[in-house]
């Protein structure tokens, strides 16, 4: 519950936020040129070292974070379902093929594979940065899936609909994967906020959201330089909201998991099953 | 059992393959291609001595070619290739940095253990109640926390204000060779490390620990009159290690990645900090090489988990 209400107010504040705070992001105010005012009541959360405003590039931030989130869960959910229940439903060989390819790609730190990707590439757009994180995030959901369908595949329903005509595809796509979907919508919610720290890991390195476009990992970046060193507001405030935004979604994950009785012992610790990719970006 | 951690090493090198063709596919189908890399290191080239280095590099092939090569190069001389920045040769540019990483991710798991293990155990005891709802919350903060976020906390208040341990590196000046001067360097990293992994593993000893108290056989001990501590320690804790001890095997590629996180804003001349550095430099070799010693690292703790999970286990055999 708590991690819904705090979900929402964050997707909130992304979405109105800037509506509601009129002040740029990336205007760069002269006067306070290297010398980053603490929070103030015209600058709530502080000015950084080009004098911009804090509480506006926190709340810009969040709504890149929540871009890259939602879109590269997407692209890795439908990819890893599709995947897994491909592996799942044919078995055999294909599956095992499959399986290795999973394995592989699970067996290698991939937060090293993404900045070694994005490097290499020398691209650093942000469409090619959730592409990336997505394509390289979805072997847990293909996992997840591939273990239901395998479980399905037996099952009587299936067995029903094969004697009624239906072909392996539609099989595959109106009986295998829906009844599959609940662990999957668990991965989805914690995989928002394993993007968002990744995405962030990368800002941080510079090797994502590029400048003046605000990022939470840009901010905390630029609260490394030797200018601002006093200026602790500036290295709390990114921190801070990555936590909570991580915090959100693994409580929300934990908690669809619990009303989605999935058993809770068996695969139950938030974001530990469904593979720690954003964690090797952080843990 | 050396014949099954035999057979495990030798299935465990097609996964290698695999990993190694992924990278390297990767890297060659990357727009510009590894050719574009020379761009940055061989700024300054006349046209024709550029065509001359890349045609020396065997960058104008195929990528699968390449790899051919660096395969071939790997299994008949032992070398992973020499490197674009400064022409060592890569096998001994990773093996000066692997002790630190090693140490990093050796003396956290040790640490992370100590505290996470009784910790989830007690939570489970204790579940429902003040002490479980506390540590519960820490472990969701702690598992949302940017590794480079904390580790710079720590730099700031630690090593900033209170000058309490050291700001980076990993030795004083002219201190290479005193352990306890490394050991304080290692302080503030080794934290880090631990702080943000203790979620997963307390969380995953709590949910272990909880179904082994559901167990017929945990009644018994009970009823038949045995002591809390002697019921939690030796019928409890021993059973509910088992999926600990895979954690163990399935967390390292997220500990060496946090690993490089750290080294990364402690400058810490380890592993990562090199794979870093080298991404930067293109350092094609170098990436290559650290790539293919993060996949054995993790095929390796992989192996030794099923190892060490027999020991624990009876029950378990080889075969």
């Amino acid at each position: 519950m708590a991690g819904l209400v705090l979900a929402i107010a964050i997707i909130l504040a992304a979405l109105f936020g800037p509506l509601l705070w009129r002040v740029s992001p990336i205007a760069i105010n002269h006067a306070l040129l290297g010398d980053p005012q603490p929070p103030s009541l015209v600058h709530p959360l502080g000015t950084d070292m080009l004098g911009r405003d804090e509480l506006s590039r926190a709340l810009y931030g969040a709504r890149i974070s929540l871009l890259i989130g939602f879109t590269a869960m997407i692209i890795a959910i439908t990819f890893g379902t599709v995947y897994g229940a491909i592996s799942g439903a044919a078995g055999g060989w294909l599956d095992s093929v499959m399986m290795r390819t999973v394995d592989a790609m699970l067996s290698f730190p991939s937060f090293f594979l993404i900045i070694t990707v994005e490097a290499l590439t020398n691209s650093f757009e942000l469409g090619m940065m959730i592409l990336i994180i997505g394509l390289l995030s979805w072997m847990g959901v293909a996992r997840l899936v591939r273990a239901e369908v395998m479980s399905l595949r037996e099952r009587d329903f299936i067995e029903a609909a094969r004697a009624i005509g239906a072909g392996p595809t539609r099989i595959l796509l109106r009986h295998l994967i829906p009844n599959a979907l609940a662990p999957v919508v668990v991965a989805a919610t914690l995989a928002i906020g394993d993007n968002i720290l990744i995405a962030a890991g990368l800002s941080f390195l510079g090797l994502g959201v590029q400048v003046p476009t605000p990022s939470w990992g840009g901010m905390l970046q630029d609260a490394l330089s030797p200018a601002v060193q006093n200026s602790p507001w500036l290295i709390v405030t990114p921190g801070i909201l990555i936590v909570l935004t991580l915090l959100a979604f693994s409580l929300l994950g934990e908690g669809l998991r619990v009303a989605l009785d999935q058993s809770i012992v068996q695969v139950g610790v938030a974001g530990v099953d469904v593979e720690p990719v954003a964690n090797a970006a952080t843990a | 059992m050396i014949a099954y951690a035999a057979r495990r090493i030798l299935g465990s090198i097609p996964l290698l393959l695999v990993i190694t063709i992924i990278s390297y596919a990767l890297m060659g189908l990357s727009p510009g291609g590894p050719a574009a890399i020379l761009g940055q290191s061989a700024r300054g080239m006349t046209p024709i001595q550029r065509e001359h280095l890349i045609a020396l590099l065997g960058l104008n092939r195929p990528w699968y070619v390449q790899y051919f090569y660096w395969l071939q190069n790997l299994v008949l001389h032992g070398s992973l290739g020499y490197s674009y920045v400064d022409s060592r040769p890569v096998i001994a540019k990773i093996l000066g940095k692997l002790p630190v990483t090693l140490e990093l991710i050796g003396l956290s798991t040790l640490l992370t253990l100590a505290i996470a293990i009784p910790t989830g155990v007690y939570a489970a005891v204790k579940r429902g109640r003040a002490f479980d709802e506390i540590v519960t919350t820490l472990a969701f903060v702690a598992y949302g926390m940017p590794v480079f976020w904390l580790g710079i906390l720590l730099i700031d208040v630690f090593a900033v204000h209170l000058r309490w341990f050291p700001l980076s590196g990993i030795s004083s000046l002219g201190q290479s060779h005193n352990l306890l001067d490394r050991l304080d360097h290692l302080v503030l990293p080794v934290v880090t490390l631990s702080t943000v992994s203790f979620a997963s593993w307390m969380r995953y000893q709590r949910s272990a620990t909880i179904e082994v108290l559901g167990a017929p056989f945990v009644r018994t001990a009970h009823a038949k009159g045995l002591t809390n501590w002697t019921v939690i320690v030796k019928h409890t804790l021993r059973n509910a290690l088992l999926p600990t001890i895979t954690l163990l095997g399935l967390s390292l590629p997220s500990l060496i990645g946090g690993a490089y996180f750290i080294e990364y804003v402690f400058s810490l001349p380890g592993m990562g900090y090199l794979g870093v550095t080298s991404v930067f430099a293109r350092d094609y070799p170098t990436v290559m090489g650290i790539t293919l010693i993060s996949a054995v690292l993790v095929v390796a703790g992989n192996l030794l988990a099923d190892i060490a999970y027999a020991a624990v286990d009876p029950r378990i055999r080889y075969d």
